[in-house]
């Protein structure tokens, strides 16, 4: 995923180490940008499927 | 010979083509660079069809190998994961870094974007200084010859030292230059940065002092140590034990000597370096080659042409939030939907169902579950949120953001505050909770405090926008003195906390990423995650709310609460009954807010009261979650001082703009 804020490209799971030592990082949805602390909410199951789908086709094709 | 291995070699694979090949013994040839600057494509032109694609040890990043033949020799091409810097942030960087470190390349190939040279060459510094054997590839050469920009590559090349490489490799243009580039690379010692005296003198010493064996050169390592790069640290203190004492004693009296972190100043430096180079290997001036969208970036961050440009964007957010999302929206779900069918049917069930009034009241009637709780999420508040996401994601999406916060630091800058505080604020258009907590990245206590203040104060969250936005539906008036006196507000309260707090004032800087046209699949998949997260977190909040409004009606304690709050609401010009508002607002903002917005479609509140209604519930306190994350953050102290500042303040701001708003025989 890309930061709307500064523009780092990183992985949802980069996105999460900066929130370890969150009280809230259980329950909450939202990522952080590693490099510039903007947040933004984690991709919704159905966004993944469509996406998982598009990619699929690319192969294909 | 010392590794600097930072993952544990071992094979997890996920492998395309044939897995068979064999690449032991060859010479690497190692690309790096950042995302989306066609490093795949050039892998693609190197190696052919067969490579293998796996985990890197330990990681879950994907590392892409091939075998390609050069000339009549054969390479293990390795394309690395997307990196910026090599100061790594995320894991894919920190990958990409051991490769580079790790891997022993016979050739380093850097593909960079060639019309973002400027901000993609402070890598290439980074690799001359470690020394590694470089060719830099400047790629997307025709989209930077279509913005008008030509780049002289052996100037550049003279400038840098290195070979370098024009290529469009989507093309295929320029791919046998940069073949022939890698079979006759010669390793030779690029030019490097020269920092200040005192950054020098420390680099010196540590080389001096620095044992083991790396690599990458020791100068290199001196920066990355003064830098702070933890994997750097530790492999060092790995091999020098004791001894890395005396280095920590080095980097700790360097740190003292500057007020900024030592990772500004090298970054400072390059960038001096990097603009000298442009000057010289540039062909044309970037204001003679400067397109639309550059004068329109430009201007977004200027401190004056960058306000009508605010202002229209806040206007366009007015008419389609209010309008649109207010008015036509909320109408239809509020007093159809609701209104005509769901409460009179869910009404009537509970009725029928309970007999005791008291219970009837958890669900239904003035502050029900479904009543309120439920009606305020769905019919005011998802309308009017889902509008807003809709624009905040166009907004987000075009690239406007990170020159906001230019913008806004600018301004942050002329009045004696820092800029680095612009990213919490800037968050707290979002929600202010969370940007509560990014204070913490601040690097000074004095930020930390001005900045939770402000957000506590004078940022409204994107839910409490979007329903004020909706408030001042159809009057413009009110939307112009609601951003007055909260624009006013929060450069005159800034100011006087910068003066108040001492302190340094930290330099600000940010990458400004291109302007770009919103693509309509990113806005709707944007704002369907933030709806659906909003809706997530907001209903269950909603009916909690209700629950303890009935719980506090039971026990007398919400009667008392109101009564309380409705004499300063009453003194600055209000109905008795926007106290429940304002309590409303302390669970959270945007639930004070419908409440608000319920009292305007009732004929309670218009003109005047509604602005300084508006005004003083976006003062007033923030709402629990807020005000919970203040006290962890900057301790029980702190926040009951900015309580007791910001609630009478709030009022007395209320009271202030009522006050002149009548006197001068204002009509709203």
């Amino acid at each position: 995923m890309k930061c709307p804020l500064c523009g780092l490209e990183f992985r949802e799971q980069d996105g999460l180490e900066g929130c370890k030592g969150c009280a809230l990082s259980g329950t909450c949805s939202l990522i952080k940008c590693p490099n510039c602390g903007y947040e933004v909410p984690k991709e919704p199951g159905l966004i993944k499927f469509i996406r998982s789908l598009k990619r699929q086709k690319e192969i294909k094709k | 010979m010392a590794l600097l291995s930072l993952g544990k070699k071992e094979e997890s694979c996920r492998c395309h083509g044939n897995t068979g090949e064999k690449t032991e013994g060859l010479q690497k040839v190692v690309l790096v660079g950042s995302p989306n600057v066609g490093k795949s494509v050039v892998f693609g032109y190197l190696t052919g069809r067969y490579v293998t694609v796996s985990n890197y040890p330990g990681t879950t990043v994907d590392v892409t190998r091939g075998k390609g033949k050069l000339g009549d020799k054969e390479f293990e091409i390795i394309d690395t994961p997307g990196m910026y810097s090599l100061l790594p942030i995320t894991e894919e960087e920190r990958v990409a870094r051991s490769i580079l470190l790790d891997e022993n390349p016979a050739v380093v190939v850097q593909v960079v974007d060639a019309k973002n040279i400027e901000r993609m060459l402070h890598m290439t510094l980074q690799l001359m200084e470690a020394e590694a054997p470089l060719v830099l590839v400047l790629n997307l050469m025709d989209e930077a010859e279509r913005l008008g920009m030509k780049v002289d590559t052996g100037q550049l090349e003279r400038e840098l030292g290195i070979p370098v490489v024009a290529t469009v490799a989507t093309e295929g243009r320029g791919m046998d230059l940069l073949k022939e580039a890698v079979i006759r690379h010669e390793k030779k010692r690029g030019g490097i940065v020269k920092y200040d005296k005192v950054l020098e003198s420390a680099v010196q010493r540590i080389q001096e002092k620095l044992k083991g064996e790396y690599r990458i050169s020791k100068r290199a390592i001196a920066l990355f140590l003064l830098q702070d790069d933890p994997d750097i640290r530790s492999l060092v203190r790995k091999q020098m034990k004791e001894d890395y004492r005396s280095l920590e004693e080095i980097i700790g009296e360097t740190k003292n000597r500057y007020g900024q972190p030592l990772n500004y100043i090298v970054t400072l430096a390059r960038q001096r370096e990097i603009l000298e180079i442009i000057k010289k290997v540039t062909v044309s001036s970037p204001e003679e080659t400067m397109d639309f969208r550059e004068r329109l970036s430009r201007l977004m961050m200027h401190p004056l042409a960058g306000v009508p440009i605010l202002l229209l964007i806040i206007y366009s957010f007015y008419e389609f939030v209010g309008v649109f999302g207010a008015q036509i929206s909320v109408n239809f779900l509020e007093e159809t939907v609701f209104g005509k069918y769901i409460n009179p049917f869910v009404t009537g069930i509970v009725i029928s169902i309970i007999p005791w009034k008291v219970w009837q009241n958890l669900f239904v009637h003035d502050y029900g579950i479904i009543t309120l709780g439920i009606r305020y999420a769905i019919a005011i508040i998802l309308p009017v949120v889902t509008t807003f996401f809709i624009a905040f994601s166009i907004i987000e999406d075009s690239g406007y953001l990170p020159r906001l916060a230019m913008f806004i630091d600018r301004l942050f800058k002329k009045i004696g505050l820092n800029g680095r505080a612009v990213i919490p604020i800037v968050l707290g258009f979002g929600c202010d909770t969370m940007a509560t907590m990014v204070t913490r990245t601040l690097e000074t206590k004095r930020e930390r405090i001005i900045a939770t203040f402000l957000l506590a104060l004078a940022v409204p969250c994107s839910a409490q926008i979007g329903v004020i936005l909706a408030l001042l539906a159809g009057n413009v008036g009110a939307l112009w003195i609601f951003i007055s006196v909260m624009a006013m507000i929060f450069l005159f309260t800034g100011y006087l906390a910068a003066k108040i707090v001492p302190g340094e004032k930290p330099l600000f800087f940010m990458e400004v990423p291109p302007l770009r046209w919103p693509k309509l699949s990113n806005v709707f998949t944007k704002t369907y995650t933030r709806v659906e997260w909003y809706f997530k977190e907001v209903l269950p909040l909603f009916v909690l709310a209700s629950i303890l409004i009935w719980a506090g009606k039971l026990t007398g304690l919400f009667d008392l609460l109101t009564n309380a709050l409705s004499y300063p609401a009453a003194l600055i010009g209000l109905p008795k009954e926007a106290a429940t508002a304002f309590l409303y607002g302390f669970f959270r903002r945007d639930f004070g807010a419908a409440g608000l917005y319920d009292l305007k479609t009732a004929g309670l509140l218009n003109g005047i009261p509604l602005v300084v209604s508006v005004v003083t519930l976006a003062l007033f306190m923030p709402c629990i979650a807020q005000f919970s994350i203040t006290i962890k953050e900057r301790g029980w102290k702190m926040a009951l001082g900015m309580a007791a500042f910001i609630f009478p303040f709030a009022f007395f701001v209320g009271y202030l703009l009522n006050f002149v708003l009548n006197g001068l025989g204002i009509a709203l």
